[in-house]
């Protein structure tokens, strides 16, 4: 199996398959709790990118991915994926920041 | 397969990782789908209907399935509480040890096994 050692690494590989084959690509996690153990796959049934650790700042790291494949699986392949926050900011709510709005 | 809405299968979510603590796994699967099939498909991309894709999340202990599919307007909300299911219960993962030198309160459920000395 290809397990890769750098996160980043991951990520950007998996992005890349995502977005070259989005209709056959799955993420797929597995959490053991007993061992401690969390493995993360992504794969397009012809190449596939493996990803494990027992480290929690780890989870943490896969949420970030989780948010980034959320937002490109629910809106297609081209969607803005904010990297850094995981949170969409273009045209999210605008409805939240504006002060004095409703008068 | 039991196909929920994403409430219910965020509940039944935690409680998989509630039931399986000791022994088990949980596996979780994101894939984008339109939940359409293919003929189906053709003929919209035919009539030039755009498609609509939604993610599809499904959930296994390896005896009981589920799923769920979620669209791009309920999808930020379902990370939310996603992200705070996961939170919750990956607990048995070691934290780093590097800039703690006095005390790593890692004494949680099953997280005695091998752990290395710290040098003094």
């Amino acid at each position: 199996m290809v397990y890769i050692t750098s996160w980043d690494e991951f990520v950007e590989r998996s992005a890349q398959l995502f977005r070259a084959d989005p209709d056959s690509t799955r993420y797929v996690m597995k959490y053991r709790h007993c061992d401690g153990k969390l493995v993360l796959k992504v794969t397009d049934d012809k190449e596939c990118l493996k990803f494990k650790t027992d480290q929690a700042q780890d989870a943490k790291k896969m949420e970030k991915l989780n948010n980034i494949f959320f937002t490109l699986m629910s809106r297609g392949p081209d969607a803005d994926v904010s990297e850094v926050t995981g949170k969409e900011q273009t045209e999210a709510q605008p409805g939240k920041k504006g002060r004095g709005r409703k008068q | 397969m039991v196909l929920l809405q994403p409430d219910p299968f965020l509940n039944e979510l935690t409680s998989m990782f509630e039931h399986s603590t000791e022994k088990g796994t949980v596996w979780v699967t994101l894939k984008r789908s339109s939940l359409k099939s293919k003929v189906q498909r053709n003929k919209m991309a035919a009539a030039g209907e755009p498609l609509e894709y939604r993610c599809l999340i499904r959930a296994t202990n390896g005896k009981k399935t589920i799923s769920t599919s979620v669209g791009p307007k309920d999808h930020q909300r379902f990370q939310a509480s996603y992200a705070t299911i996961l939170k919750a219960h990956m607990t048995s993962l070691k934290k780093r040890e590097r800039k703690d030198k006095k005390k790593v309160a890692g004494a949680d459920k099953k997280e005695g096994g091998s752990k290395k000395p710290k040098r003094a």
